[in-house]
């Protein structure tokens, strides 16, 4: 249903809205030295509440936020055995692509499929209505193009098995 | 000494704060009984959150806030006659209950989210993510 997915991206991009507010901040610890602290989380004065939204029991998106970095991690939907396989060749796919993407996390938090760091670099170089955009189309697109995905398998599938099977008829 | 005392400060505060969210509940029951749903949700809203780091309390009073927020049919309509003063408190609450997974508790969540965002801005939302302390 179209509505209810769409309260869940109007929230999720709210949410990010406000806790996109990142600056620069060195290392404390060690001198010289400007580590993402969300991934870290050596110091708890540098971060914030980390936020779960789920639309539902199988998807979910956890927002952690620190002084100059914010993760994003997405759990999409895995309806059956099928889309299960898809969806963790596809978002591997994606993921081993991380340079390109700049933003895209090499491997996702444990316990979800997909993850995003985006740092106090990124908001500098780019702009944070922009970011937000992307990740909430990203999170739009998936859907579709892991059905797209699974209905390609099966056609191809069918295709094949009419093709054998003819010489059996 | 002083870490012994406090432990029995929290333990009788404690159970100080669970009577009087048991009281809340009670009132809350009738005020939906007599159809005033906004009342109970302003009613589970006051005193809150308890201040202690006993989790037992904070989740009896998230039990307390979900059965008044799920009573709630016309979000518009509540958003007229909720003072502002409670839009922090139920950002808090309304994470909370999208942390769960609930199906029904999410939906009624993300409704009630959407609306108080347009009301109280994105402040709302920030205060409830930096604030580490009051923690529901």
């Amino acid at each position: 249903m179209a509505n209810p997915l769409k309260l869940y991206l109007t929230c999720v991009r709210n949410t990010l809205e406000a806790a996109m507010c990142l600056q620069n901040f060195p290392c404390q610890e060690v001198e010289r030295h400007n580590k993402p602290e969300v991934e870290l989380k050596t110091s708890p004065e540098l971060l914030l509440n980390p936020v779960l939204i789920c639309r539902n029991e199988a998807e979910k998106c956890l927002i952690e936020t620190s002084i100059n970095s914010l993760r994003i991690s997405l759990k999409v939907k895995q309806a059956d055995e099928l889309e299960n396989i898809l969806a963790k060749k596809f978002l591997r796919f994606l993921s081993m692509r991380a340079e390109a993407f700049q933003v895209l996390r090499r491997k996702p938090v444990q316990g979800y499929d997909i993850s995003f760091l985006i740092t106090n670099y990124h908001c500098e170089e780019m702009q944070k209505q922009k970011l937000i955009d992307f990740i909430v189309q990203f999170m739009e697109d998936i859907d579709k193009e892991i059905s797209e995905l699974k209905m390609s398998v099966s056609t191809r599938g069918r295709l094949v098995a009419t093709e054998f099977l003819k010489q059996f008829l | 000494m002083m870490a012994g005392a406090e432990k029995i400060v929290e333990a009788d505060n404690s159970e100080a704060i669970i009577t009087r969210i048991e009281h809340k509940s009670r009132k809350i029951e009738s005020l939906l009984k007599q159809n005033k749903p906004v009342e109970a949700l302003k009613t589970a809203l006051e005193g809150s959150p308890p201040v202690t780091r006993d989790e037992r309390c904070k989740s009896a009073n998230w039990i307390v806030v979900h059965r008044a927020l799920m009573a709630i049919k016309n979000v518009e309509g509540m958003f007229s006659s909720l003072d502002p003063e409670y839009y922090d408190i139920l950002m808090k609450y309304l994470y909370r209950g999208l942390s769960t997974g609930d199906r029904p508790t999410c939906d009624q969540c993300l409704r009630v989210h959407e609306k108080l965002t347009e009301r109280a801005g994105l402040g709302c939302i920030l205060r409830s993510l930096a604030d580490t302390v009051n923690t529901v």
